[in-house]
């Protein structure tokens, strides 16, 4: 009768034994990489909106930043640093692998900030068992340590007027008030989250902090500023008559439109792409891997970058919805040409400023930050769209040529587009200056 | 494809196999064309049939176009069998993209031509229209060219009908138009004349047709995509119109001919909402009453699965652009049964009738198939690729289509395969003495699975029924013999021939009556889609009519011919003599009740309706709660013994005030009132309350915009005193009130109020507060001995003494609520329990007291929501709302789900549902298809749905609630009055014979595009619950118009009916003083 109880004895032992040899598992740049690729397909699928899109970057970057800074005296906390964040949980036992806890959360809070999550099942649970694997007793106790992290992290989204928003009026049109934005074709859509500017800022103390100046004033006046910003985008088109040229090339490769809604009779199809933010976020990706950066600084990258596109989408909305400015497509049909069709297509929002160029005027000052000023890079983002690559000598290269490719696009008229780009650049500047995610160390080291 | 074979006693149509008929024509669209839907979007829109006695032997033959096949003749050798002739006969075609064709004698030489409408100069389409001219020897010449038909447009269908009675048949050429449909362009592109896609109207002028469309006032422009046409004398002034069905955003056009070699488009004006994609459509008298009826066919899907999986209606605010800025008329996506209103306007039926949903339908054909009296109609169906699924639209497309979005390369086939199947069963219903249909799908038609598209009619076996001959997708024509019981039923048959050149009677009306039922038929042969049915005229009649009384046939030169004492089951050959003349037919009028006065009476009040949308805020309420109003009250104001008007406004606007002088009405400026002007108002009374001998005004206030405590939703009490009103307090309520009712219920001498609330502005879904005020001396204060509650959504209340005991009692309606009496026991207000039915909860909207029966005690008249609608409620399956926070977000929403083959399914479709809930919906339901289908409690947890409260409503129609010793029994009205809300009554011996009359007025807009509009009520007189009439023939036709309040006054020695109208100017009627025609 003892014998049983011996060999379970044995059994016990063999197994803690195991555990014991269990080497940690290792966590690379490139699993994050991965997790927001998958994260962006889903998305793209999914059809978010750009501004809805940049604040499902931007929750789950910071969740794993968190978890890095807590364990890496190079990195400081934001808790404190963005709006309304506390200080998130220290691990209660030994033995947490604080790279696999970052990854954990940032897998979690992106799944269930998209809708079709067994879309991101598929990927996430291979990886996952595969952890699993390579060290039960490790992954159990991180995975533990990252769900509270990840509650953490969600009860602090969750505060963010996100919900509250979802119920409020939708846009009002009223089509009697000549300068005053209209649906636009083919879908006639209605305007895309128009009280964005009540979801809190991260480093922004509003959404009209960076407000910027007013568009000029409505006319179809021959001669006045306005009508001369529309005639300069009827024109632009009209004088772009290759499908070839360098501007449809720009504008194209900048669309950057995750709904394009094409009607044929009763057909009607949809191409999507990915958001300007999720474009950022691959030149992040871009230049995380031209640097051969470890897992802690892409981390960081990808959340210093998603902070500032984020507060650069809160910003824009604001001003979106102040100025409620009508796109030029709505105002060429209707008095100059009733068959002009602007090469991309004009996105459900009011058109002051653009949004793309707020985007990416805050994105690349956050990324010149982390990654230098000349830093030339080739950008492969829309390979999987069937755009080409295009080559940049830096951030803010990239970022002028999508500003103006809005105007080569035909929906956004000079002044959205300089004002945008500034507005964008101070913002960026700003979350730059603010937030000081590396320690002195880090930053004397570098340089 | 798969066809079961029936016996015979299965179905009332059997189905000829193709091996036993001959008929072996299959319009097969191969999948590696060069063309298909994405290059074109009417690729799978099919041939055409038409069927005609082309050799005079009797027995029909049939036509079939094909769009890449070619085109086939089969001559009827009797006995069900056919013969292919195509080749001897000539008639083949040349053109590679057939579509429409007719059977009609072009050159009037007694022998049917074959006319076949041609796509040509897009893609590889190439061709012309062609015309076969019959040889009278089973030979045709195609002879285009020589009548100047051959020309190349992007042809439907054609019609051929006599449109100058100068005895020759002309040509109407209906085309398609290929213009963007990506966006809308303002209603002037029909002005673009477009040669290729614009309609034509060619003139017989002998020898050759003329073009002349721009002088007879037809469109030709480019965004016309005409589906459909129907010929018929709408307006029976003796000159054929014609209807034109537009797909996409172009309106339908209602050609009425002038008489003058022109015809004048009035869509507008006689039709109050059209289909949006408008495809075939068809004709007919189908209620008897001798004016021809109009079905539009459209796509909206009956089936819950392609329901919520399918692209829907547009959204408000695109529906206000399109009708307000771009000039487009109210277009909605389903069939619309557009009833003739004698010719005057026409109201549309089709929800009421059970017709309005039947899916992807091209053709409708009105015919007593059954023979049993009432015509029943067959729908055909189905399209191969349904490229209006919204998961292909979202989702899949997207994947296919992402690298290789290039129009020059093309797009990848495999984007086409995995374009989900359209592919839906044919309809058929069968009619009845009322305006329901029945579907009959099942048991009349053998199962089958073709996409069909166009269909005609003819007696094949000279059965005297009716058989059908359809045009398939992909498979071979279906031909479905009729097995009607000749010996049960009845029909009679009548080949015409007029005179002239017009040997087959096209646009003869043949007018049966028999046991004092009309039967009207005309003969135009067009019909459906894209085909010509056999040019006789059928009609079926119950099976004890051995014989009918008369049958006045009206020739196309209106001369007439009576045939009296007809035997039934036989076919007439008549031909155009034994004629007498008769002018132009002027509809019977009655003397005109009411007269639209000339000056107002110097009202100019216009209510203007402010900009709110409240789907705009809550996105999921079934109706808007903001556009109840104006109030509106009458009663002497200054004392002067006439009486003055009060009409309220809506917010921001201010309310005005009208006193009677000897000249008529005058607006006076009340400041206290108009201090006032931000409230908007929804209920106002003028009586004497503080009993100084002078009359004030209480208005309540509402509208959805405030909510809250905010001070625009104060009640006021303006107190008449010597030339003024001057403000006074009212106990502090914020409710959202629009009911105002009067009476001294405690028996002090004075008037207590009982203030009715509708709604809590930003909580809809709730049951609000309504209360009992107490008259102290002109002051009023809160009855602290009782109180309503929370006694429903109040819409409307009166104070009458029921059980007659001296003391006022109160009965109070309103929505999703039954009707509520308070029995009055000496001032105590007492809830009565078992006197009104327990589930007669309704979306009530007015109620009046009203002795109907004429037993000396009190109904009551309730307006109610009509049948008319989306919404179905019974007492079994009750229409059904839930009020809760379901995605826990702080704020309560409604769902409103209703009964679908004993399953509940939410009435909103998923992307509906979720923008307000998305989270809650999206991560659930990441496709359409995972929604659609599924019951309520699938898609809403059920322990949420338990948590939440639930309103239903047990009963759509208007009626009566009929007193009986004390007990109430209810009594829907006919049909008539259920075709619209009922919202305003008013009482008065309208037509001075010492009896008084009710008058309901109706209508009301504000539901979203997917519910249409309720527009089809043009008001009606109730004498006795069998005695009610349509106020059009009195001269009150207040179809269209959202009515509010109804009020007769006294000026100058007459009575004048005060018409008040939401979003519209108050109307005044002069009442005249003929009795009403009994």
């Amino acid at each position: 009768m003892n014998k049983p109880i011996v060999i379970l004895v044995t059994v016990f032992l063999i197994l803690q034994s195991c555990s014991r040899n269990e080497a940690p598992i290792a966590i690379r740049a490139d699993h994050f990489h991965q997790s927001v690729d998958e994260t962006v397909e889903v998305m793209i699928h999914d059809i978010f909106s750009p501004p809805v899109a940049s604040r499902i970057f931007a929750y789950p970057n910071i969740a794993a930043y968190e978890i890095i800074a807590l364990d890496d005296a190079n990195y400081n906390s934001l808790a404190g640093q963005v709006n309304g964040l506390t200080p998130i949980p220290e691990p209660e036992e030994e033995g947490v692998n604080m790279d696999l806890a970052a990854m954990i959360a940032h897998m979690q809070l992106s799944k269930s900030l998209i809708f079709s999550e067994e879309k991101l099942a598929t990927y996430q649970d291979s990886v996952l068992n595969q952890w699993q694997k390579e060290n039960s007793s490790e992954f159990n106790k991180t995975k533990e340590y990252a769900e509270k992290v990840v509650a953490h992290i969600r009860d602090w989204m969750d505060k963010d007027n996100y919900k509250q928003t979802r119920t409020m009026p939708k846009f009002t049109v009223r089509s009697e008030e000549p300068g005053r934005w209209q649906p636009t074709p083919p879908a006639y859509m209605d305007g895309i989250e128009p009280h964005w500017n009540k979801i809190r800022p991260f480093t922004l103390d509003s959404a009209s902090q960076f407000k910027p100046a007013p568009p000029a004033p409505f006319s179809m006046e021959e001669g006045s500023e306005f009508h001369k910003e529309l005639m300069e985008v009827y024109e632009v088109g009209n004088k772009i008559t290759s499908d070839e040229s360098e501007e449809v090339a720009i504008a194209q490769f900048w669309d950057c439109n995750p709904y394009v809604s094409v009607t044929r009779g009763h057909l009607m199809f949809a191409t999507k792409k990915i958001t300007p933010g999720a474009h950022w976020i691959g030149i992040c990706k871009i230049a995380c891997k031209q640097t051969d950066s470890d897992f802690r600084k892409t981390v960081m990258a990808y959340t210093k970058t998603s902070i500032a596109i984020a507060d650069g989408f809160i910003s824009c909305w604001d001003e979106k919805y102040r100025s409620n400015l009508i796109r030029p497509e709505t105002l060429i049909n209707k008095y100059i040409d009733d068959n002009w069709k602007p090469i991309l297509q004009t996105p459900p929002f009011p058109e002051y400023t653009s949004g793309h160029s707020v985007v990416s005027g805050a994105a690349s000052e956050a990324l010149t930050s982390v990654f230098g000023e000349d830093f030339a890079f080739d950008d492969d983002t829309e390979l999987p769209y069937g755009l080409p690559v295009r080559s940049f000598k830096s951030f803010r290269n990239a970022a002028e040529e999508a500003a103006i490719s809005r105007m080569y696009g035909g929906i956004h008229y000079r002044m959205a587009i300089e004002v945008g780009l500034d507005q964008g650049r101070n913002l960026g500047d700003y979350v730059v200056e603010n937030l000081d995610m590396q320690s002195e160390e880090t930053i004397a080291e570098k340089e | 494809m798969i066809l079961l074979a029936c016996k015979k006693e299965d179905t009332l149509f059997v189905y000829l196999e193709p091996e036993k008929s001959g008929i072996e024509f299959a319009n097969i669209l191969d999948t590696d064309d060069t063309v298909n839907i994405l290059d074109y979007l009417y690729y799978y829109n099919g041939g055409g049939v038409s069927i005609g006695d082309v050799n005079n032997d009797g027995l029909p033959d049939i036509y079939l176009s094909g769009n890449r096949v070619p085109n086939k003749l089969y001559l009827n050798k009797g006995g069900l069998r056919f013969e292919d002739i195509t080749e001897t006969a000539g008639v083949s075609g040349t053109g590679n993209w057939n579509t429409g064709t007719v059977m009609a004698d072009v050159n009037g030489d007694g022998y049917l031509d074959i006319f076949v409408s041609a796509v040509s100069g897009i893609h590889d389409f190439q061709g012309h229209h062609e015309l076969f001219i019959n040889q009278g020897d089973l030979t045709f010449k195609e002879m285009s060219e020589a009548y100047n038909l051959n020309l190349e447009s992007y042809g439907t269908h054609a019609a051929f009908f006599d449109y100058d009675l100068d005895g020759d048949l002309d040509l109407y050429l209906l085309n398609h138009a290929v213009h963007t449909q990506e966006s809308y362009g303002d209603v002037s592109l029909r002005d673009q004349r477009n040669p290729k896609t614009g309609d034509r109207l060619m003139r017989n002028d002998g020898d050759h047709f003329t073009d002349v469309s721009e002088a007879a006032g037809i469109y030709g422009g480019i965004n016309g995509f005409g589906l459909g046409i129907a010929v018929s004398d709408f307006d029976k002034n003796g000159y054929p119109d014609l209807y034109i069905g537009n797909d996409f955003h172009e309106d339908d056009y209602f050609y009425l001919n002038q008489g003058d070699g022109t015809f004048k488009e009035s869509v507008k004006a006689h039709f109050k909402h059209i289909s949006r994609f408008s495809m075939g459509n068809d004709v007919a008298d189908i209620n008897h009453d001798g004016w021809p009826d109009l079905l539009s066919l459209d796509m909206l899907p009956e089936k819950e699965i392609p329901l919520k999986a399918s692209e829907g209606d547009d959204n408000v605010q695109m529906m206000k652009l399109r009708t307000q800025k771009l000039g487009y008329h109210y277009q909605f996506t389903r069939n619309m049964l557009q009833l003739n209103r004698g010719g005057e306007f026409f109201t549309e039926a089709a929800l009421h009738s059970g017709i309005a949903a039947t899916d992807w339908s091209w053709s409708a054909l009105f015919s007593d198939f059954n023979q049993d009296g009432n015509q029943d109609l067959f729908i055909a169906n189905g399209i191969p690729k349904r490229p209006n699924d919204l998961d292909y639209i979202r989702f899949i497309s997207s994947g296919e289509i992402k690298a290789s979005l290039n129009p020059a390369k093309g797009i990848d086939k495999e984007a086409l395969d995995r374009m989900p199947s359209g592919t839906v069963p044919n309809y058929i219903f069968e009619g009845s003495d009322s305006l329901f249909f029945s579907d009959r799908s099942n048991t009349w038609l053998p199962k089958e699975t073709t996409n069909a598209t166009a269909a005609a009619y003819g007696d094949l076996d000279l059965d005297g029924d009716l058989d059908l001959v359809i045009n398939n997708v992909n498979a071979p024509a279906t031909v479905l013999i009729n097995q009607t019981d000749q010996k049960a039923t009845r029909f009679l048959k009548l080949k015409l021939k007029a005179n002239g050149k017009n040997s087959f009677g096209t646009g003869t009306k043949v007018t049966a009556y028999s046991n004092g039922k009309i039967y009207f038929r005309e003969l135009y042969p067009v019909r459906g889609f894209q085909s010509s049915s056999e040019p006789f005229v059928h009609i079926g009649f119950p099976g004890n009519v051995a014989e009918i009384d008369s049958v006045l046939i009206t020739w196309p030169d209106r001369s007439e011919t009576l045939l009296r004492d007809v035997p039934t089951n036989t076919t007439l050959k008549t031909v155009q003599q034994d004629t007498y003349e008769r002018g132009v037919e002027t509809p019977l009028r009655n003397s005109l009740l009411f007269e639209k006065s000339k000056n107002n009476l110097g009202i100019d009040y216009v209510h203007t309706e402010d900009n709110y949308v409240d789907f705009n805020n809550h996105k999921l309420i079934p109706y808007q709660v903001s556009d109840r109003g104006p109030a509106f009250a009458s009663g002497d104001l200054n004392g002067d013994g006439k009486t003055d008007l009060f009409f309220g406004s809506s917010r921001y606007f201010p309310s005005k005030i009208y006193l009677q002088n000897e000249d008529g009405f005058t607006e006076q400026n009340f400041d206290a009132v108009a201090g006032d002007s931000i409230s908007e108002d929804t209920g106002a009374l003028i009586l004497d309350f503080d009993n100084n001998g002078l009359n004030d005004l209480i208005t309540t206030t509402g509208g959805a915009h405030f909510f809250g405590k905010a001070a625009p939703l104060l009640d006021h009490y303006y107190a008449g005193e010597a030339g003024m009103l001057v403000k006074k307090q009212l106990p502090e309520s914020y409710q959202n009130n629009n009911v105002i009712a009067a009476a001294d219920y405690d028996g002090d001498g004075d008037l207590d109020l009982f203030l009715g609330s509708h709604t809590n502005s930003d909580d809809f879904g709730v049951l609000p507060e309504s209360v009992f005020l107490l008259n102290e001396k002109g002051v009023f204060r809160e009855d602290g001995k009782q109180q309503p509650g929370s006694v429903g959504m109040v819409t409307d209340a009166v104070w009458q003494d029921i059980n007659e005991d001296g003391w006022p009692d109160l009965l109070v309606v309103g929505e999703w609520m039954s009707p509520v009496l308070f029995m009055n026991e000496k001032g105590s207000l007492k809830r009565a329990s078992s006197v009104i039915p327990d589930k007669l909860n309704g979306l009530w909207q007015a109620v009046q007291p009203f002795d109907i029966d004429d037993d000396g005690d009190l109904d009551f008249i309730l307006g109610n929501w009509g049948s008319n609608t989306k919404f179905r409620a019974t007492e079994q399956a009750p229409l059904r709302m839930y009020h809760h926070d379901f995605d826990k977000n702080g704020k309560r929403e409604t769902i409103v789900t209703q009964e679908h083959n004993g399953e509940y399914y939410t009435f909103d479709g998923l992307d509906h549902l979720a923008s307000q809930m998305p989270t809650l919906m999206r991560k659930k339901f990441t496709r359409y298809r995972d929604f659609a289908g599924k019951p309520i409690h699938e898609v809403i947890d059920q322990s949420l749905l338990d948590q939440a409260q639930k309103l239903e409503v047990h009963e759509l129609r208007s009626g009566i609630l009929l007193n009986e010793e004390g007990i109430f029994k209810f009594i829907p009205f006919g049909e008539d009055l259920q075709l619209a809300p009922i919202t305003a009554f008013t009482l008065q011996d309208f037509n001075k014979d010492g009896q008084p009359e009710v008058l309901a007025g109706g209508n009301y807009f504000g539901v979203r595009p997917y519910h249409g509009r309720f527009d089809g009520f043009p008001g009606a007189l109730i004498t006795d619950i069998d005695n009610v009439h349509l106020t059009h023939e009195y001269g009150l036709n207040l179809s269209g118009k959202a009515i509010r309040a109804l009020d007769v006054i006294e000026f100058a020695g007459d009575s004048y009916l005060v018409v008040t109208i939401n979003n519209s100017e108050a109307e005044i009627y002069r009442i005249n003083n003929p009795k009403i025609n009994e």
